[in-house]
């Protein structure tokens, strides 16, 4: 410290940097300028592939590289890309619509409310939460053919959507319930001596307070139909029906529809929003999974 | 059960029997216990004759309900008469008084008769509560009318005179406020660029005084008289609706009151009602007098006859043919009925039957409950009351049945499904027709045998492998990587974060795609591989090659994840702890080692487990990236690729190579590992333990 004082006052809290620190700083730095170069390096192939002209059904690395649209424009005239985002944002959005109204009204009523079998019901909420969605793979493609036997327009993507909606059910009961029961029971006291019923205690009193939880609820179901690609491969049979995954998933797996930048034009379409949203929703998005796991 | 000689009302007291019959039979039923055997037959032969209705009692009784009977019909009489002294337009007003003169009469002639029976004193009771209560009613909502009439005169006469000098003096007070505002912010600005008061402060102080602005404007506003009349004539016709609401809720309290305190004489002993409701819901509740409510149980009887118990037996089946599908699965019918949709309808068939089996059942306890209260001497519940238990312990259930039907059908149904189904030889073989063949699919499973069934051990053990590996080098990437960027010193936090957020952000599919794409035969990355090395390493034909990429894939894709929960949790340590340990003298490893990596690890734990288990059934990564391949039909046959987990494995088996059978086996082998283990983690955990459910 003395030694500092003679060149000049050393103004910040932290110790001096000794020569043994500085060599750790720098390894870390390296560490992770490496690690941002091994993140970044694929995701911009990515980006360049899908803006490589001069490249048609394979990508290459290292070859002439001319900028242009083409595959963008192949995307979406040759391809049913926009039928897929629309398919899959119709499924994104009733998902996490129909989630959102399934478990508003369980998370509260398991939480706020005593009755018989609660406790039990629970317990099989539990359960349920933990077997695997690949379960009924070998029941859903029948069941949806009975099923519109019954209902004649009942179509394949509304089937998905029920599955996926109904398979969040359980776990997402449990997420809210939880974050209700950290909401003080005055509140709700106070809005019954008013006058509130049931669902007006839910609707004026503890959906304000829940509302940042519903939205991750909301945001996760919507996210899972994009990520999916196990339920839409075993429902869909019509390229057109197809979601984002298993549509992208033809231009690479089939040799006669091969296109790898088109696909990562797709990709990279389909990406950005995404990335966007993860960005500015961050820290959302981790305590909401958190705060479902630490419950479970 | 003996009549004894007293009764007890809902809220616990007991009354002396107004039915004197029944109160003699009480006392001789208590003799008969009593008394030597020599009088047994006497006190017989009496009782048997009391039970006839042999008393005086039932006499005067039906003197009286004759009396009754006359003195009720001649109430058009009495309204005719009532109607003259009514002075009212309102209908409302009108029936309310009429009502109440009603009421005051009928008491009169009730209250002659109290001592004959407790129905009389109820009647009698609850007259005298609606004499006195409705003409209140009724002028309250005379003076509101009249307020309200007055109001809108005002209003109109208002609506006549000029208003302009109203409102340019309220235009001038909201310009004059708006400026004062500006000022104010401009104010505030001054000092934000002064350096005075923070961004935070200035952005929550500049929100208040727009807040306080509008606030202000707003109150004024009000205070036009158009406005302010509007208004007024708003809450007037609110408060018509409410009060009325509120009036007749507490009026039915109040009744409901009284019938709690009223008891009830009845000569039955035994609830044979109940009994005689089992086969039709509905027709107990109907006998008891619950008229509305039998209507919901006979909506359920209706159910159980037209849909549940024909569906069960085969009528209006797709193709099946009921709980029989299940035992025949389909033998011997013609080619496009197949097994599987009878075990289908099979199993609704059987849920069909559980929901009518819960409607019989909930409705037999409901009457027997009832019943029995009704001998004790409780009255049971009238529709208001009823509806308002409901409404508040049945709400519970009202919100969570459509998310439990869903759930029966949508997640419970095809998990029965696939349990049936590792039962039976559902095979490429046996497509259309298969049958029951009990444990043989578990057996070849376990022990290795057949086509499907032998790669599962070293399926599992890659599964295994891949689980623990891929989870820990992805805990570890993202563990390692959010303490060098927390560390004190390393600027561009915010950058690091966010790069290494990516492989997260960007759908899994994608870069699985991407990355399967790189590696194929002179794809980029194999490329790179040959420039490096010198040799031709084509990653996708290697089963090894594959199954390191995978991993290193998984690590890729998995640390991101853990970085961000780490660096949250990193960023709630409280500081004070790294100060003290500064004090006491502690190297920068040492509270790494002590502080934050415990803390870390503590915290992490349960979601660290998560990701094992979503590891274990990551079906995406292994099957977009290699299919689960290369093949190597020597060690794991034509079904399965050396990469393949469970998961991926159960998908080729069950959708394309079509050995449902066995796939349904190693689902249901999975299944249960998983549950096991979740539920020893979940038993061990504080929310179970603390009972906090």
């Amino acid at each position: 410290m003395s030694k500092k004082k003679e060149k000049g006052l050393y103004l910040s809290d932290r110790p001096p940097l000794t020569p043994l620190k500085a060599v750790l700083l720098t390894i870390s730095y390296v560490l992770l300028f490496f690690y941002v170069f091994v993140v970044v390096w694929p995701l911009a192939q990515i980006v360049f592939s899908s803006f490589n002209g001069s490249q048609t059904q394979y990508i290459r690395i290292g070859g002439s590289y001319a900028f242009s649209l083409k595959h963008f424009k192949y995307l979406f005239e040759e391809t049913y890309f926009l039928n897929w985002v629309v398919n899959t944002i119709v499924i994104a959005v009733a998902t996490a619509l129909l989630t959102l109204l399934f478990v508003s009204f369980t998370g509260y009523a398991y939480s706020r409310y005593r009755f018989k079998g609660r406790k039990a019901s629970l317990m099989a909420i539990m359960l349920i939460q933990t077997i695997p969605s690949f379960v009924g793979i070998a029941a859903f493609y029948t069941m949806h053919s009975i099923i519109s036997a019954v209902i004649p327009g009942f179509s394949r993507q509304m089937f998905l959507v029920l599955i996926y909606a109904g398979g969040g059910i359980a776990s997402n009961t449990f997420i809210l319930k939880g974050y209700i029961d950290s909401i003080s029971t005055e509140l709700d006291d106070a809005a019954r001596i008013d006058g509130c019923g049931n669902l007006q205690v839910y609707r004026l009193v503890i959906m304000p307070i829940v509302r940042p939880m519903l939205a991750i609820i909301a945001l996760w179901s919507f996210i899972g139909p994009f990520l999916d690609y196990m339920l839409p491969s075993i429902l869909l049979s019509d390229p057109k029906q197809y979601t984002l995954a298993t549509g992208l998933y033809t231009l690479i797996t089939d040799v006669r529809n091969m296109h790898q930048p088109v696909f990562a034009a797709g990709g990279l379409l389909t990406a950005l929003p995404i990335i966007i949203l993860f960005i500015a929703l961050q820290n959302q998005l981790v305590s909401g999974l958190a705060s479902g796991a630490v419950k479970g | 059960m003996r009549y004894g000689t007293t009764i007890v009302d809902d809220i616990g007291n007991e009354h002396p029997r107004r039915n004197l019959r029944l109160a003699d039979m009480g006392v001789l039923e208590e003799r008969l216990a009593s008394e030597p055997k020599e009088n047994v037959a006497e006190i017989r032969s009496e009782l048997r004759s009391l039970a006839r209705g042999n008393h005086d009692y039932e006499k005067s009784l039906a003197d009286v309900r004759a009396e009754e009977k006359s003195f009720l019909a001649k109430a058009p009489e009495r309204k005719k008469d009532f109607e003259k002294a009514l002075t009212d337009s309102d209908d409302k007003i009108r029936t309310w008084n009429l009502g109440a003169m009603e009421s005051a009469v009928r008491a009169e002639f009730y209250e002659r008769h109290l001592e004959l029976s407790y129905d009389f004193e109820l009647l009698a009771k609850k007259h005298r509560m609606l004499a006195e209560q409705l003409p209140e009613i009724a002028n309250k909502r005379r003076k509101t009318l009249d307020e309200l009439h007055e109001v809108t005169g005002e209003l109109e006469r208002a609506k006549k005179r000029d208003q302009t000098q109203a409102v340019a003096d309220f235009r001038q007070y909201r310009e004059s406020r708006l400026k004062q505002r500006d000022e104010e912010k401009s104010h505030l600005k001054k000092l934000h660029k002064e350096g005075q008061i923070s961004s935070k402060a200035f952005a929550n102080e500049k929100r208040a005084r727009d807040l306080a602005a509008a606030e202000d404007i707003r109150s004024k506003k009000q205070l036009l008289p158009l406005d302010m009349l509007t208004d007024r004539v708003r809450y007037l016709k609110h408060r018509l609706r409410h009060d009325e609401k509120q009036a007749m809720t507490v009026l039915h309290s109040d009744i409901a009151d009284l019938r709690r305190k009223t008891p009830i004489e009845i000569s039955k002993r035994f609830p044979w009602v109940s009994y005689l409701t089992i086969p039709i819901p509905g027709l107990g509740q109907l006998m008891l007098g619950q008229r509305i409510k039998s209507i919901f149980f006979f909506i359920g009887t209706l159910y159980a006859y037209l849909i549940a118990i024909p569906y069960a037996l085969g009528r209006g089946n797709y193709r099946g043919q009921g709980v029989f599908g299940l035992v025949s699965l389909a033998e011997g019918a013609s080619r496009l009925d197949r097994s599987v949709i009878f075990m289908i309808e099979g199993v609704i068939a059987i849920i069909l039957l559980m929901i009518a089996f819960l409607i019989f059942y909930q409705s037999f306890r409901d009457v027997r409950k009832n019943e029995k209260r009704m001998i004790q001497g409780i009255r049971i519940n009238n529709w208001f009351e009823t509806r308002t238990a409901a409404s508040r312990s049945g709400f519970p259930y009202f919100a969570s049945a459509p998310s439990a039907l869903i759930t029966l059908f949508i997640v419970l149904l095809p998990i029965a499904v696939t349990v049936l189904i590792s039962f039976t030889n559902y095979d490429p073989s046996h497509q259309s027709k298969f049958n029951w063949i009990g444990l043989a699919n578990y057996k070849q499973i376990f022990l290795g045998q057949g086509i499907a069934g032998g790669p599962f051990w070293l399926i599992t053990g890659w599964t295994l492998i891949w689980t623990l590996v891929a989870t820990s080098l992805a805990i570890f990437i993202g563990f390692a990587l959010a303490l060098l960027v927390n560390q004190d010193r390393v600027y561009g936090k915010r950058f690091f974060r966010t790069i290494y957020l990516l492989p997260w952000a960007v759908p899994a599919f994608i870069t699985i795609m991407f990355f399967s794409i790189m590696f194929s035969p002179d794809g980029p990355l194999t490329n790179l591989l040959q420039q490096l090395t010198g040799e031709i390493i084509n990653v996708k034909n290697s089963p090894w090659g594959t199954r390191i990429v995978l991993i290193l894939l998984q690590g890729w894709l998995g640390s991101s994840y853990v970085f961000l929960l780490c660096t949250g949790i990193l960023q709630s340590i409280p500081g004070d702890l790294y100060e003290a340990a500064n004090i006491d003298g502690a190297t920068g490893f040492q509270q790494t080692r002590h502080i934050t990596i415990p803390i870390l690890l503590f915290q992490t734990a349960p979601l660290m487990i998560g990701q094992y288990t979503f590891n274990f059934n990551n079906f995406s990564i292994i099957y977009l990236f290699n299919g689960g391949g290369p093949f190597e039909p020597s060690k794991y046959g034509n079904l399965a690729g050396s990469s393949d987990l469970l998961i991926s494995y159960i998908y080729k088996l069950t959708v394309q190579k079509q050995f449902q059978g066995i796939g349904a086996a190693i689902t249901m082998i999975v299944s249960l590992v998983l549950i096991f283990f979740t539920w020893i983690g979940f038993s061990r955990s504080k929310s179970f333990k603390e009972e906090k459910l």
